[in-house]
């Protein structure tokens, strides 16, 4: 008997020693920025299934205007645009992702919001893309304006603003809306008429109506409604609480939309060989300095002095990436609108390089 | 009740089957009218279907959908690998075929059919399939790669059958040898983990390395469920309840958001490692269930004389018990494999790129987009599914005739 | 020595079992509780009072209500699948598992078409399928079908009439419920009568007699507590009736239908394993094809096929989770979105299993309770 206590109580030691353990210290604070160099590899969250943003070809690679910004972080930050992980990811999965540390920067078509900003633990960085909600109706339906579409059935896809916009614009008009989880399910109740309005970002509306195959009345069988119901600033997303790691994708960023100012193209970055000074400075070639002698401007952003050049040479100017991916030329056809540089009465306004 | 005519007229073999099968009474009339009609239309429908659609999208995408972003310069590693699998299965039916073959021989029995045409009854589906896959594909290239496999395949199936008995043995771990090579020759020397792998490929290995790793932890708690011990027994039927309750999507919800929680910081597996747990947790339940029918089936006498013969319980288990239920539980066990390989499809839902999303992302390609071509890749996709599972559960069922199980 | 004494062995396994089984999770525990604190995010359970910031399609759910009402609201939901769902897939799999038995060909193979396809294809692709295919090219609503007359078929909304309780209504429940009382106590005379007498004991004919005649009395006299509302279109929604969403009837029609198909081989598996002696004892004895059925081989399949129909009415349970696919707001669909609107997965997705585990324990203690019942006693 008394054996059977002292070997409980020694069971009961272990138990109690095994429960008493604490857990191992806090991480230093040091910038992501440093990490991924020591890493050599940009970890990207993007989409895989937005056409014209994210999507993947039949090689297997990936492909569209946020894949085009992440190889230009890569470019910026590592040199090569080849160095960069994709990591697909679902709307749920975004920002956990983000915030666990598994992915470095999300560059998926998300909206910037207040609420976004504060309580998902995330920083927001230049708008790439405005964007605004629309909806799309039957060519041959009497809808013209949103109030006229009280009473309908409206096809959204389910877990994005856009939802929540929906609800908000439609205040007091009731309407019965219909959520799917991807575009597929969307598109084929919307096209068996179960639903009579189709709403989402401008951008992917314009996609599906030019692509509307002629065996279904082609794109004159739909029209956009001219309103625009919400403001969706589509940007670059970083954790929070890293300011040198936001402050080096922002100005990556926004060399791109520079670099279009400029006029440098993806084919003549490398070899400019003008006098301008600004243009000079944002590509880090040496300028003269104030005693007289040349200086590589190094704003302490952590990047290297020419990663413009990089950035440019890999993935070309803002006009570049846009008109490759979503531009007019493309199957989505968006006209660059109020993506198009301030000069030109868009909202593209770097600001200076200096 | 068909009434039979006493009537001297002789009638054809043809018309006396269709009368009594399709007309005996007036309820089977109607009823073949009706399911006549039925399947007329069907029919008509599957054939305008294959007339009409669009093909396009799945043959640009072809590799897309059988190896997901498995990096092109690398297919070759995939190709040797599916050889070597190939080649293992080769070589183990060889083995057992020469074994049947000996023991048939040494009883003075006859030795049986002419093989391939009853591989091509056995395996019509996925003989289909293959001309299928190999008919939407763009190039030469896979057709010849794919006889060079089916000739790997055959010559080591013909091995197999020559291997005198004392190799036979050996020859089952050398086909163990030669799956393990064809896991390592994707991922070693410059390969690429799982995480890069997609599309059927994936679903094939999710699935097999998700019975593999839950077959010693359903062992584990059926063996538990069992025990004498109260406490064990509680752990494991508490383990056991608690998993078969919630639906899989649930744990791999779990799997994808809520394990790097559960996990000290800096450890971050991949999303397939993830996937992995949670599929493993998953099925060692559902296998463990399997396990606990096997040893129940196992007559409690056995179990007696061992143990008048002076057996311990290890010994008992090891010896005695766990051969005779593993006859009943491989069945089992290749159901729960199917039903495996069918879930893989819920991955689509938590982002891994396995065969039912690759649907999904071709559908967004710039020049298939829009244009409602999820019709086509559905079926696709279904189609493939059908052929695996069909086949599977056809040869578990042959499995178990041959196994004798559930006959004394 | 202790070492050897097999009682103290045991004791000893068990707490070092239990000791490791409670420190792993134990482990697990304070991992997750520091990873949640290094994010900033409560471990409580707080968050369900929070605005859920989700929109539940067509149910008038606000977004700025609490998470728990939306949690509960996806929970009735997947409960409206379940009620009607579980009689239908019986129904359909035991008629097509009969079917497969039949003499005439076409039928026989029909029914197996039916069966070995939808067995071995993914429910989820079979939703979906059955969303594409079978959902969608219903007309639309414009064009509504009114199929008898009083059912709305269209590819948005399906509706079919419905009662709509008055006054009195809970006075005639209450009536009601009170009569299915007696008449399960008439059941039990009857039968006890005919053990001692051996007279005939025609309970069902008594018992069903006796509620019907107590419904129609109490319903006339309670002064017609409900009223039949008829479905029908306007605006281009379904008032009246009740109206089922697309997506509902979608995933109901699937799962329902790839359940059947389970349960149609478990049907055929217990009608061919009731003893060829029975049909033969049967045939000797001259019954018609139909009382053979009726009172010697199905009570004996019956008995067999309960365990694993059981099985799959769980499975039927737990699959209405892929109602997240044509966006059914069932409760997994609901967690879903919870967590990406920035809720904490971890106690969400707990709860969510924590529902799951309520239905599972609940069928299958309903399960045992039957099974208890209907056992033979074997050697």
């Amino acid at each position: 008997m008394a054996k059977k206590i002292i070997l409980l109580v020694v069971v009961l030691a272990m138990v109690a020693a095994a429960c008493s353990s604490t857990d191992s210290g806090a991480t230093a604070q040091k910038s992501l920025l440093d990490d991924i160099v020591a890493r050599g590899k940009l970890l990207c969250g993007v989409n895989n299934a937005v056409p014209g943003f994210g999507f993947v070809d039949s090689a297997g690679e990936f492909s569209g205007f946020d894949i085009d910004f992440c190889r230009a972080v890569a470019a910026g930050v590592l040199g090569d645009p080849n160095a960069v992980e994709f990591k697909p990811l679902t709307a749920q999965q975004r920002f956990t992702a983000l915030q666990s540390g598994e992915i470095d920067v999300l560059i998926r078509n998300t909206t910037w919001t207040a609420s976004r900003d504060g309580s998902e633990g995330a920083t927001f960085l230049t708008t790439t893309f405005y964007d605004g909600q629309g909806m799309m109706v039957r060519d041959d339906s009497s809808y013209q304006t949103l109030e006229d579409m009280a009473n309908t059935s409206i096809c959204v896809l389910s877990g994005t603003t856009t939802e929540l916009n929906l609800a908000a614009r439609f205040n007091s008009i009731p309407y019965t809306p219909l959520t799917f989880d991807d575009n597929d399910q969307l598109r084929n109740a919307f096209v068996a008429g179960q639903c009579d309005g189709w709403t989402s970002d401008k951008s992917q509306l314009a996609g599906v109506r030019s692509n509307w195959p002629d065996g279904e009345g082609g794109p004159a069988a739909l029209r956009i409604l001219d309103e625009t119901f919400s403001k969706e600033p589509l940007g670059p997303v970083v954790r929070d609480g890293d300011s040198k790691w936001a402050d080096a994708v922002n100005w990556i960023v926004i060399a791109t939309i520079q670099g279009e100012e400029f006029g440098l193209t993806q084919g003549n970055v490398a070899s400019y060989s003008g006098d301008n000074v600004e243009i000079k400075r944002f590509l880090g070639q040496p300028t003269p300095s104030s005693d007289g002698g040349t200086t590589v401007f190094d704003p302490g952003l952590g990047l290297p002095a020419d990663y413009a050049v990089k950035v440019i040479g890999a993935v070309g100017n803002y006009g570049e990436i846009f008109d490759r991916n979503v531009g007019p030329d493309t199957a989505l056809g968006i006209s660059r609108g109020l993506n198009d540089l301030w000069t030109h009465g868009g909202l593209m306004y770097p600001p200076p390089y200096r | 009740m068909a009434s039979r005519t006493t009537s001297t007229r002789r009638r054809g073999p043809a018309l006396l089957w269709v009368q009594e099968n399709l007309f005996s009474t007036w309820l089977n009339t109607l009823f073949t009218l009706i399911f006549g009609g039925l399947f007329l239309f069907a029919g008509v429908a599957l054939v305008r279907f294959f007339l009409h659609a669009q093909f396009q999208i799945i043959v640009t995408n072809l590799t897309l959908f059988m190896v997901g972003r498995f990096p092109r310069e690398l297919l070759w590693r995939v190709w040797v690998s599916n050889s070597l699998i190939v080649a293992a299965i080769g070589l183990a039916a060889g083995a057992s075929r020469g074994s049947a073959k000996a023991g048939l021989e040494e009883a003075g029995l006859p030795v049986g059919g002419s093989r391939p045409r009853e591989v091509v009854q056995r395996f019509w589906p996925i003989l289909l399939l293959i001309l299928v896959l190999l008919s939407l594909s763009r190039t030469w290239v896979p057709t010849g790669l794919t006889i060079v496999m089916g000739v790997t395949g055959l010559g080591a199936f013909a091995c197999g059958v020559v291997l005198p008995a004392s190799r036979r043995n050996w020859s089952f771990f050398v086909a163990v040898l030669m799956l393990v090579s064809a896991f390592a020759v994707l991922v070693v020397l410059g390969g690429k983990g799982w995480d890069s792998w997609g599309g059927l490929h994936l679903t094939v290995v999710v699935s097999a390395l998700g019975i593999l790793f839950a077959f010693p932890l359903g062992v584990l708690f059926a063996v538990g469920r069992r025990s004498s011990l109260p406490a064990i027994r509680f752990l494991s039927v508490w383990y056991i309840e608690f998993v078969r309750g919630v639906p899989l999507i649930t744990l791999l919800l779990m799997g994808m958001f809520a394990l790097r929680f559960l996990l000290p910081r800096g450890l971050n597996p991949g999303s397939v490692t993830r996937v992995l747990i949670a599929i493993t947790l998953f099925s060692g339940a559902y296998v463990a269930e399997n396990v606990r029918g096997g040893l129940q089936a196992v007559p409690k006498g056995q179990m007696e004389a061992a143990l008048a013969l002076g057996m311990g319980t290890w010994t008992t288990q090891r010896r005695i018990v766990l051969p005779q239920a593993l006859r009943a539980v491989i069945p089992a066990l290749v159901g729960q494999f199917i039903s495996l390989f069918k879930d893989t499809s819920l991955l689509s839902i938590v982002g891994i790129l396995e065969l039912l999303s690759v649907s999904k992302i071709v559908n967004a390609q710039p020049s298939f987009f829009g244009q409602g071509l999820a019709s086509v890749t559905l079926p696709f996709v279904g189609l493939i599914y059908w052929v695996g599972s069909y086949t599977m559960s056809r040869e578990s069922r042959r499995i178990e005739g041959r196994l004798g199980v559930g006959e004394r | 020595m202790w070492w050897r004494d097999v009682g103290t062995l045991r004791i000893v396994a068990q707490v070092v079992a239990v000791a490791a089984a409670f420190a792993f999770l134990g482990y697990l525990y304070r991992n997750l509780v520091t990873n949640l604190r290094a994010q900033g995010i409560g471990t409580g359970f707080e968050f369900l009072a929070r605005p859920a910031g989700v929109n539940v399609a067509g149910s008038g759910f606000e977004a700025s209500q609490p998470v728990r009402s939306v949690i509960l609201l996806g929970v009735k939901n997947t409960l409206a699948l379940v009620i009607v769902g579980v009689p239908v897939l019986t129904v359909v799999g035991v008629v097509v598992g009969i079917a497969r038995l039949s003499s005439n060909w076409l039928v026989r193979k029909a029914a197996s078409v039916y069966v070995e396809t939808l067995r071995n294809i993914p429910p989820l692709l079979v939703i979906l399928i059955a969303f594409n295919a079978v959902l969608l090219p219903l007309p639309t609503i414009d064009n509504a079908l009114h199929p008898l007359g009083v059912l709305v078929v269209s590819n948005r909304e399906l509706g079919v009439p419905w009662l709509v309780p008055r006054e009195g209504s809970g006075l005639y429940l209450l009536v009601l419920t009170v009569a299915l009382v007696l008449a399960a106590g008439i059941w039990v005379w009857r039968t006890r009568r005919f053990d001692s007498t051996g007279a005939p004991h025609h309970r069902v004919l008594w018992s069903s007699a006796f509620l019907v005649g107590v419904g129609i009395g109490a319903y006339f006299l309670i002064g017609t507590p409900f009223q039949v509302s008829l479905p029908e279109v306007r605006d281009r929604i379904v008032v009246g009736g009740m109206a089922a969403r697309a997506s509902y009837v979608a995933v109901l029609v699937a799962l329902a239908m790839y359940t059947a198909s389970h349960v149609a081989e478990i049907t055929r598996g217990s009608i061919l394993a009731v003893p060829k002696g029975q049909t033969e004892a049967a045939n000797a004895l001259a019954l018609t094809r139909f009382q053979r059925l009726r009172f010697v081989v199905l009570p004996q399949a019956f008995r067999i096929a309960i365990p694993p129909m059981i099985n799959q009415f769980l499975n039927f349970t737990k699959n209405t989770s892929l109602g997240i696919a044509v966006g059914y707001a069932e409760v997994t669909l609901v967690t879903f979105q919870a967590i990406g609107n920035g809720y904490p997965a971890p106690q969400m997705i707990l709860i969510l299993m924590g529902v799951y585990l309520v239905f599972s324990l609940t069928i299958s203690a309903l399960v045992n309770i039957l099974n208890r019942r209907l056992q033979f006693v074997t050697r």
